[in-house]
């Protein structure tokens, strides 16, 4: 064969290329559990994480936590499942939609709750003038959701039902958070679902108008989100996932007790980027410390009847001991 | 055997064993079957997806986003560069903004369209003409700049009019140019039109594809990126076709 | 081929027969009509924000971007930023690159690897790098692993391409002779085949520089925590809308210097490539 060495010439430039390329894009991920990764949403329910890195807690503990902010919030449990995470916040719904497919999650620690009607910040708002008041109002109009099939629809599609609407009458539409108010006033929604800090500023403006806190309305006490990891990481590394909750919950108290304070706020600015005196006129929600199962299994059963879910789930092998 | 029939047929021979070497792994377990499912699944998923009729609203929201952005690129990009390429006042005047807006990297555009447009099917048309103009401006410029001066002079002293001289000489001259421009707006267009419903999130295969990895149904992921192959695979053959129609001394 | 910069250099018309000085005076003139047309548009930008006709808090004056841009660059931040995305460009540039030129001049060399291989590549080739993102999020993780491996496969397509049309096209005169004088088949390759497909690909990796900034900016944009992609998203939620569009200016600006820096590199190492 005449070109037999041009050949294995050309296999060998390729297994070089190839080889760099192995070396340079391995993953740097060291196996001693002292540092762990952690997928974040940069809003502020991950602020108690934030607070106990502030305060020391997980370096109390010895671990230190290597925060990764991912604005779409759609890469977190991809991310864990491929192993760039230890652990991720994640919404409950991203969370039993993967469970449903078989992928190896478990909830390890508290997140986000809305235990009391006051402390339910995220609102659907519709343009002062529209008359649009209830789910009924918003057959045949168009609804903003910051992601479809998933939790902020779910909620938004159980509020209209709740309130005398057929949910599949109502079209949704995808709008990032930060571009709601201006769909909403340019007509290109009729209402939106908007979350902090973007409905207070919305809000703030007479033109705008809240019609319903759907999470407090159709399911008070929901567990909204939770800090998420695999079955394998708690049974190899048991005594992180541990110390990793008690900083945490000592993140979580100190947050409780901080609220609205100036330093609270540096902390919030650090990881949103938000300037300081626009969070200064946001309401914070306290934090829960435990998660609860039977939430849980209420969001299941509501997200069975808008067919997210083909069948129930066993909601309890899901929920690490360290969560509760 | 011919070498045609011969390279069909290892061809063939090689894409199967790839198939059957995934599927044998994906069913004994050497993979994740949630993360790869085996051939044999996304191929019943996208049977189950044209079965019902589900395929079609996706694919017609790329298609139709693509065609309307990418013939409002290509109108564009051939009437500016053939306007730039003629009229020195246009060239100056338009040069500039040209240098200017080119090398942006078109997908750091998309997020700053979507706040200054709104969300909308008007933006990511917008997106897509914005992204795919200039290769197409840029190649029918510097096909008309590339027309031998002889040629222009023979078509003065023919007195040909000025629409004459553009459509007989100037526009034949320049079509391979035009053409190659038009061929790299091709694959740049259907990546923005991806990007712009991965982040607008209204429809389309990109949407669809990036709703399923969400909830984590990869069957059907990888058969809607089936359906975005075929639909850009088919694209290009169909430009190829085009091409040898449109030009057929280039010999390919 | 395809994106190569306007000439700066305005060739005259045979229509304009005219003096140098005059020409030279001309040309500037009509560039001046171009500089001020951009003038009036960013005018048109700082007016229409300044009087709110937007009426959106997404909308800044541009004069509140340039002086963001000022910020993040003396601050080091839009540098930082800058310098995290084009080492993953460049990473990614270099792998796709070599193992496009790798891979085309094995599949042009020999037959059976052109068999064997070329319809798996025509496979995976009509696949627009967005979509791949998210099934390569959960084998590859959202690090760097994942953005280096989708920009080098963008950059692989142009580049095997146009090395496997380039190693065709070599005239069968040059092989027959290199044949003749009883060349090793190492040293045609290295010496015949290479340099004359080398035009061709040139060609391919100057499609690829173009592609590579966008692809990732995308894939930092879909799977982010680092870079300018991240880094606009990121100020897209923040409500700093000035940030984000200083942000596109960083990278609209790199752009053009690594275009820039292609056409010069290649006039430079391949003499005669021509224009």
């Amino acid at each position: 064969m005449k070109y037999l060495r041009s050949i294995g010439f050309a296999c060998g430039m390729l297994a070089a290329v190839v080889a760099g390329a192995a070396s340079a894009v391995s993953p740097a991920r060291a196996a001693e559990p002292t540092k762990l990764r952690v997928s974040i949403i940069p809003i502020n329910d991950v602020t108690p994480l934030f607070a106990a890195i502030k305060q020391g807690y997980f370096a109390d503990e010895g671990i230190t936590i290597d925060t990764s902010p991912s604005a779409g919030g759609a890469t977190g449990i991809p991310g864990l499942v491929a192993g760039s995470f230890d652990i991720v916040y994640g919404n409950v719904v991203s969370m039993l939609l993967a469970a449903q497919q078989g992928i190896d999650i478990r909830v390890v620690a508290p997140g986000t709750k809305i235990e009391t009607p006051e402390n339910d910040t995220s609102a659907l708002v519709v343009r002062a003038d529209s008359g649009i008041r209830t789910g009924k109002d918003l057959e045949g109009k168009t609804v903003g959701v910051n992601t479809r099939n998933n939790v902020i629809w779910l909620y938004a599609r159980a509020w209209i039902k709740a309130t005398g609407g057929d949910p599949d009458k109502v079209t949704y539409k995808e709008i990032p958070h930060p571009q709601m108010e201006d769909a909403l006033r340019q007509k290109q929604v009729d209402a939106g679902y908007m979350v902090i800090p973007y409905v207070a500023l919305a809000t703030a403006k007479p033109e705008f108008t809240k019609i319903g806190h759907p999470y407090s309305a159709v399911q008070l006490g929901v567990d909204v989100g939770q800090y998420l990891t695999t079955s394998k990481f708690l049974a190899e590394h048991p005594q992180t996932a541990e110390k990793f909750v008690r900083a945490l919950r000592r993140g979580i108290e100190w947050y409780n007790a901080n609220r609205g304070k100036p330093e609270l706020l540096e902390i919030v600015s650090g990881f949103t980027r938000i300037n300081v005196d626009l969070l200064s006129r946001i309401q914070m929600s306290p934090s829960p410390l435990k998660v609860d199962p039977p939430q849980i299994e209420k969001t299941m059963k509501l997200m069975i009847e808008n067919k997210l879910l083909k069948g129930p789930i066993d909601v309890k092998p899901l929920v690490a001991n360290t969560a509760l | 055997m011919s070498e045609r029939v011969l390279s069909r047929a290892v061809g063939l021979l090689s894409l199967a064993t790839v198939a059957v070497l995934w599927e044998c792994a994906a069913r004994y377990g050497l993979v994740n079957r949630v993360l790869l499912p085996p051939p044999s699944a996304i191929a019943a998923a996208l049977r189950d997806l044209i079965a019902d009729g589900d395929v079609l609203r996706p694919l017609l929201h790329t298609v139709y986003l693509f065609v309307i952005g990418y013939g409002v690129a290509c109108i564009l990009g051939i009437a500016v560069g053939l306007w730039m390429g003629c009229s020195p006042f246009a060239d100056g005047l338009l040069e500039p903004l040209v240098e200017l807006l080119r090398p942006i990297p078109k997908s750091a555009l998309v997020p700053a369209l979507f706040l200054f447009l709104g969300i909308g099917m008007a933006t990511m048309v917008t997106i897509i003409a914005f992204a795919a103009v200039f290769p197409v401006l840029i190649n029918t410029y510097q096909g008309v700049r590339g027309i031998d001066p002889v040629l222009l002079e023979t078509a003065r002293t023919f007195r040909c009019s000025r629409w004459t001289t553009l459509r007989a000489v100037i526009l034949p001259a320049a079509m391979p140019a035009i053409l190659t421009g038009m061929k790299v707006a091709l694959s740049l267009g259907i990546v923005l039109a991806i990007l712009a419903e991965m982040l607008a999130g209204l429809d389309g295969l990109g949407f669809v594809i990036l709703d399923t990895q969400r909830a984590f149904q990869t069957q059907q992921m990888y058969a809607w990126i089936a359906v975005l192959a075929a639909f850009g695979a088919g694209l290009s053959l169909l430009f190829d076709k085009i091409e040898q129609i449109a030009v057929p001394w280039r010999g390919r | 081929m395809t994106d190569r910069s306007i000439p700066s250099q305005v060739v005259p018309s045979p229509a304009a027969p005219a003096a140098d000085g005059a020409r030279s005076w001309l040309r500037h003139s009509r560039r001046l009509n171009g500089v001020l047309l951009v003038v009036a548009l960013l005018v048109l930008w700082e007016v229409s924000a300044r009087l709110g006709w937007a009426n959106s808090a997404n909308w800044p004056p541009v004069s509140a971007v340039f002086v963001a841009l000022l910020q993040g660059l003396i601050s080091g931040e839009l540098l930082q930023l800058l310098a995290s995305t084009l080492m993953r460009t460049a990473s990614g540039y270099v792998i796709g690159c070599g193992a496009g030129v790798a891979l085309g001049l094995l599949l042009g060399t020999n037959r059976w690897a052109r068999y064997v291989l070329k319809p798996i590549v025509e496979v995976l080739r009509p696949i627009p790098a967005p979509a791949i993102v998210p099934p390569l999020i959960l084998f590859l993780g959202v690090d760097n692993a994942l953005k280096i491996f989708v920009i080098s496969l963008a950059c692989f397509f142009p580049v095997f391409l146009n090395t496997l049309a380039g190693v065709a096209g070599v005239d069968d005169v040059l092989l027959q002779t290199a044949r003749t004088f009883r060349v090793s088949a190492r040293k045609t390759l290295l010496s015949v085949v290479l340099p004359a497909a080398l035009p061709m690909i040139a060609a391919g990796m100057r499609t690829a520089t173009g592609i590579a900034l966008v692809v990732t900016v995308i894939a930092e944009m879909i799977a982010g925590s680092a870079g300018l992609g991240y880094y606009i998203i990121q100020m897209q939620y923040a409500l700093r809308p000035e940030a984000m569009y200083a942000a596109v200016i960083c990278l609209a600006i790199t752009g053009y210097l690594l275009n820039r820096a292609v056409l010069i590199a290649e006039a430079r190492l391949i003499p005669w490539l021509g224009k």
